[in-house]
């Protein structure tokens, strides 16, 4: 599949990855595969662009980890702490500004030119 | 199809300013992830060769991944973040820790260097007590 257009990405897979772990705490390898059945495979990206997101989001406090032993292997489990949700919250309320905002434009473009 | 280099991405990331500890971390779970990719595509039914390129293809170009790390300052040693700060603080660290070193290598060989000196002590005196023995036997002889 497609790498989905890098410029088109700037902050959706910190978006997604909190959305994603404010339900269940889970590894890299099932974030990834939660990100694609979530966007219907709509968004690929190369899988380990999402360890520098997971990484700063986790030095910033938004996200906190463990290594939990699964199958006789130990994986790294990523969790949403008080200040990611407050940080989903206020990355959501912008992408929804912004999905409004290009869908007015995309439906009534002369409006948009104005 | 061989596995792709971890530890030379490992060292990569290092060379580019980010934390060791952060670093090794990272690269760990970028190890685990390709595993986890291979034993899909093999519990799938793709030969092991197959599954290989295919875990590799899939978590992407490792330049664009190292240059992703770089771009997150916080995930940089602090040398890195703080170039002056560390130009003055490892020289006066090094200033205070190189007298020190002796004083704590010292201390942390404390048994060996004590019971050193007992055996020294010892030789001293049965030395000072011969020769006392013979220049009294000198003396009164």
């Amino acid at each position: 599949m497609a790498k989905t257009n890098p410029p088109f990405m700037s902050g959706v897979p910190e978006l997604l990855l909190l959305r994603l772990l404010d339900q269940r705490e889970m590894y890299g390898y099932e974030l990834v595969r939660s990100i694609r059945e979530a966007t219907g495979e709509a968004i690929s990206l190369g899988e380990g662009v999402i360890y520098p997101v997971l990484h700063s989001l986790e030095r910033n406090g938004a996200l906190k980890s463990r290594r939990k032993p699964v199958g006789g292997r130990t994986r790294v489990y990523y969790s949403l702490t008080a200040r990611g949700r407050r940080r989903l919250n206020e990355l959501s309320d912008e992408w929804r500004r912004i999905q409004s905002g290009v869908t007015s434009a995309l439906e009534n473009p002369a409006h948009a030119k104005a | 199809m061989r596995k792709p280099d971890f530890d030379r991405i490992g060292r990569r990331l290092l060379r580019a300013g980010i934390a060791s500890r952060t670093a090794k971390r990272v690269v760990r779970e970028l190890e685990e992830h390709y595993d986890d990719i291979v034993a899909a595509g093999v519990s799938d039914g793709l030969p092991q060769e197959r599954a290989m390129r295919l875990a590799a293809d899939a978590l992407g170009d490792m330049d664009e991944f190292v240059v992703a790390m770089q771009s997150q300052p916080e995930l940089r040693s602090w040398a890195f973040r703080y170039p002056r700060l560390a130009r003055v603080a490892y020289p006066l660290a090094c200033l205070v820790l190189l007298p020190a070193y002796p004083v704590m290598a010292g201390m942390a060989h404390a048994p060996q260097i004590a019971r050193w000196g007992l055996c020294l002590m010892i030789a001293g005196l049965v030395t000072v007590s011969i020769f006392a023995g013979l220049r009294l036997a000198i003396l009164f002889g």
